[in-house]
């Protein structure tokens, strides 16, 4: 839990990126400790995905530093990022419907003997590989040969960040998870991050837009306002009210119904 | 209980017999069948007796070969419409260099060397379309369309120009007789078994001798080269990658899946395949033709489409493809056997089972990602 984490894992410094005259992001610290869920909130054009770009190597920061384990490392492409132990789970998922559960849960990672690309893939290890990471965060799937397709909305966040963490994800990235579910797969997930927090040594970033689910499950937040840090604590050190000011970009209220009422 | 209930249990457990019919081959399969019965009725003693079936399987196994390269590259997404025109011009390049000797004046080719340069030159295409197709980003269908008519183009100005205007070369020595490597493309194949029916009474010509000796050497190529597939499509790394290449490729990419390459590797396959296409026919006749291939490349993805493969990639089966070559290929050669149909209705036969495979395919696809 929190208190055990005393040394972050992820450290962001002055983190800063232009787009030619556009200035995405002005400077933005973040800590981020393992075992706990850190919540990245803001509203659309906030930076938040600009900010995950530069976290899993895909845009590099115009200016300051990413310290991971207290080392500052510099990512070139997604795939320094996540031999550093970033993994980041995109809304599309990167899954294929067509295929199976454990094909997509091994795509471009097959277990196989032999010479590549010819290898035989060892078609059963795979299947129960896929089925005992699936049960550890929380589902059972029946029929590893299910196809993707068949499978729900929750069922396939899930098997993505199995997926994610199986392949050596210590900083998981979670964008926008619940965006496109119903209520209760929603609950599905947020049940998920739950599980995957439990196992103690995975950071979480958890992207959203809903106030709820970051009170249910977030232990940390940060708030990012037209590119730049306008609020962040832990859950002890914000209330719920703190927390909506930020949400609306740093707006009252108040304020906002006093505007609505003049209409 | 309800509370109890969890989202995995809405996953029904389906029996065998449900699993079976929902395998992607099923339709090939029932069609085979189906094919089999009524030609069995109809002329079971000219189809399958033992020339019937050597003929048969001739046409078969040659659109067998080029069909499973059409739906390897289909299953990862793209389409090769060069295929005829890519037999044409192998065709051409193997017999021209068995006639004058090899290119630049490098002394008599052996069949071997006109086989395994031909293969160079028709590889390289390959690789050149799949470079053309995963750079640029233009759809396959316009790719190898254009080399549909270049290689066409090609071959007839190449005739014309070594063949006094002859678009055929025809009186080439017959390779099969004297040398190993053309008797692996034009001899026969499964002797032992055609042996065994002459023991056991059947398989005899008027004169009480042994009647068919064996079946072409393209069934065995057939059979090999979709044992291979079979494998390696359902079994091995490179098997994953080519669905998920064809299922959706950003997120193959995403994956860490060279996508590229297992394209362009396709398109190299699929010129592997009609290069042992027009081998087999050139060694078997010891004729060469400009026109040899014309429209075989649409054959070829009818019989694959037909045996399951979905256009739009991701999905389907060597096993389908396999069914799907043994119904065309028995219609085509079946109806000729048959005096009282005319011979064109295999073309109306072909369009009409196209539409509906194609339109039972897109059924299985949309079940599959929850459209229905």
């Amino acid at each position: 839990m929190a208190e055990t984490a005393t040394e972050p894992l992820v450290k962001l410094r002055g983190i800063a990126k232009k787009f030619g005259p556009f200035v995405a992001l002005n400077g933005v610290d973040m800590d981020i400790y393992p075992g706990e869920v850190h919540a990245l909130l803001g509203d659309n054009g906030a930076g938040k995905s600009t900010l995950i770009k530069i976290l899993s190597g895909v845009h590099q920061p115009s200016a300051g530093e990413i310290i991971v384990e207290g080392k500052t490392v510099v990512f070139r492409s997604p795939r320094d990022a996540s031999a550093a132990g970033i993994g980041t789970v995109y809304q599309d998922l990167a899954l294929n419907q067509l295929m199976s559960v454990s094909r997509n849960f091994f795509m471009g990672r097959e277990i196989f003997k032999g010479p590549a690309p010819f290898g035989m893939m060892k078609l059963q290890e795979m299947d129960i590989i896929t089925h005992d990471e699936m049960i550890k965060i929380g589902i059972d799937i029946s029929d590893p040969h299910q196809a993707v397709g068949t499978m729900s909305g929750g069922q396939r966040q899930t098997l993505a960040i199995a997926r994610a963490i199986y392949f050596g994800a210590k900083i998981l990235i979670l964008d926008e998870p619940t965006s496109a579910l119903g209520q209760k797969q929603q609950m599905e997930v947020l049940k998920t991050i739950k599980r995957v927090r439990a196992l103690g040594n995975i950071a979480i970033i958890f992207i959203t837009h809903n106030e709820i689910h970051s009170k249910l499950i977030a232990d940390r937040y940060t708030f990012l306002s037209l590119g730049e840090v306008i609020g962040s604590g832990t859950r002890e050190s914000l209330d719920g009210d703190d927390i909506r000011r930020l949400m609306a970009g740093g707006a009252e209220m108040a304020d906002l119904e006093m505007e609505l009422g003049k209409i | 209980m309800q509370a109890e209930r969890i989202e995995s249990d809405r996953q029904v457990n389906q029996g065998a017999f449900r699993k079976f019919i929902r395998r992607p081959e099923i339709g090939a399969f029932s069609g085979m069948v189906v094919i089999l019965l009524l030609l069995a009725i109809v002329a079971g003693d000219v189809v399958f007796n033992p020339l019937g079936i050597k003929n048969n399987l001739s046409i078969i196994s040659q659109l067998g070969i080029i069909a499973i390269g059409a739906c390897l590259l289909m299953i990862a997404g793209e389409f090769d419409l060069s295929i005829g025109s890519m037999i044409g011009f192998a065709g051409m390049s193997m017999a021209m260099m068995l006639k004058w000797g090899l290119p630049f004046g490098l002394g008599e080719a052996s069949p071997f060397m006109a086989f395994t340069l031909t293969l160079c030159m028709t590889l390289f295409i390959g690789w050149i379309i799949g470079n053309i197709v995963v750079r640029s980003g233009l759809s396959s269908f316009i790719v190898t369309l254009a080399f549909l008519f270049i290689l066409r183009g090609l071959t007839e100005v190449s005739f014309r120009e070594f063949n006094e205007g002859s678009t055929q070369i025809s009186g080439l020595p017959d390779f099969k007789e004297t040398d190993f490597f053309a008797y692996l493309f034009g001899g026969e194949t499964f002797k032992w078994a055609f042996t065994l029916l002459y023991e056991m009474g059947y398989n005899l010509n008027r004169l009480g001798n042994q009647w068919v000796i064996g079946l072409d050497a393209k069934v065995a190529w057939w059979i090999c080269i979709a044992i291979i597939t079979y494998i390696v499509l359902s079994r091995t790394q490179l098997g994953n990658w080519i669905y998920a290449t064809g299922d959706n490729k950003e997120s193959a990419r995403a994956n860490g899946v060279p996508v590229n390459q297992v394209k362009i590797g396709l398109f190299m396959f699929t010129a592997f395949c009609a290069t042992i296409f027009a081998a087999c026919q050139v060694f078997d006749t010891n004729t060469a033709d400009a026109a040899k291939g014309n429209l075989k490349e649409l054959e070829a993805i009818a019989a694959a489409v037909v045996g399951g493969t979905v256009m739009t990639g991701g999905f389907g089966s060597i096993v389908g493809v396999i069914f799907g070559a043994v119904i065309f290929g028995l219609v085509q050669n079946s109806v000729f056997y048959i005096s009282w149909i005319d011979g064109s209705y295999y073309r109306v036969f072909l369009g009409t089972v196209l539409l509906i495979a194609a339109f039972a395919n897109e059924n299985i696809r949309k079940r599959i990602t929850g459209g229905i």
